[in-house]
């Protein structure tokens, strides 16, 4: 049997770019729906993307909303992990309607390590 | 890219009565998102035909039927939408 694909997404841009916020969730979902297993991690101002309503105001042209993005992504197995410096430094509480982790820095690590390959925006 | 299926348009047109997923509307990754869910709804062996006005669909439909095992039947193009064709096969 072969060995499950697994991608880690490291998504670090927030409201302050639009494109770069939306993108990695697009790759997400395509990845999860080819049955790659899939993360995606918050760091830097991606965290604001959890705030509150944010990312149900986010939508570039070419891709469905943000929040659908991101609700298909979990919905379909993707798994959300979150910077805790990151959040901890704005005193950002992430909205209750997102399934997150809360990470440090080495389990970013050891995902990256374990995965089949791994994507930066 | 080549989107070429393993059907002719003649064999696509005699297909009939077939689950039909109407994506269009639906952005880029959306219509690969509703062909996975389409596709879970019938058995193995049928065939499911997504609808889809993004004409990026027929591209990314190929590579995931090839990722995941589908049969990818082929494209029609309709009024403003693709007809994209694939068979269930595990």
């Amino acid at each position: 049997m072969a060995e499950q694909e697994k991608l880690v997404i490291m998504a670090t841009h927030g409201p302050e770019d639009r494109v770069r916020a939306v993108i990695p969730f697009v790759m997400g979902v395509a990845a999860v729906v080819m049955d790659v297993e899939c993360i995606i991690g918050f760091q830097g101002t991606s965290v604001e993307l959890l705030r509150d309503d944010t990312a149900d105001h986010i939508e570039v042209t070419g891709f469905p909303p943000l929040r659908q993005l991101m609700d298909d992504f979990v919905e379909q197995g993707g798994k959300l992990l979150v910077c805790a410096p990151c959040i901890q430094a704005r005193d950002l509480t992430p909205a209750p309607h997102f399934q997150i982790e809360v990470v440090h820095a080495a389990r970013f690590v050891a995902e990256i390590l374990s995965a089949t390959s791994s994507i930066s925006y | 890219m080549d989107v070429t299926g393993s059907m002719t348009m003649a064999e696509l047109e005699g297909l009939v009565d077939l689950k039909v997923v109407d994506a269009r509307g639906s952005a880029c990754p959306g219509p690969l998102l509703e062909a996975k869910k389409g596709i879970a709804t019938v058995p193995v062996g049928d065939v499911i035909e997504i609808w889809s006005s993004d004409p990026g669909t027929k591209a990314d439909v190929s590579v995931w039927s090839a990722k995941v095992g589908h049969g990818f039947l082929g494209v029609l193009a309709a009024d403003g939408y693709d007809r994209v064709f694939v068979r269930r096969a595990k």
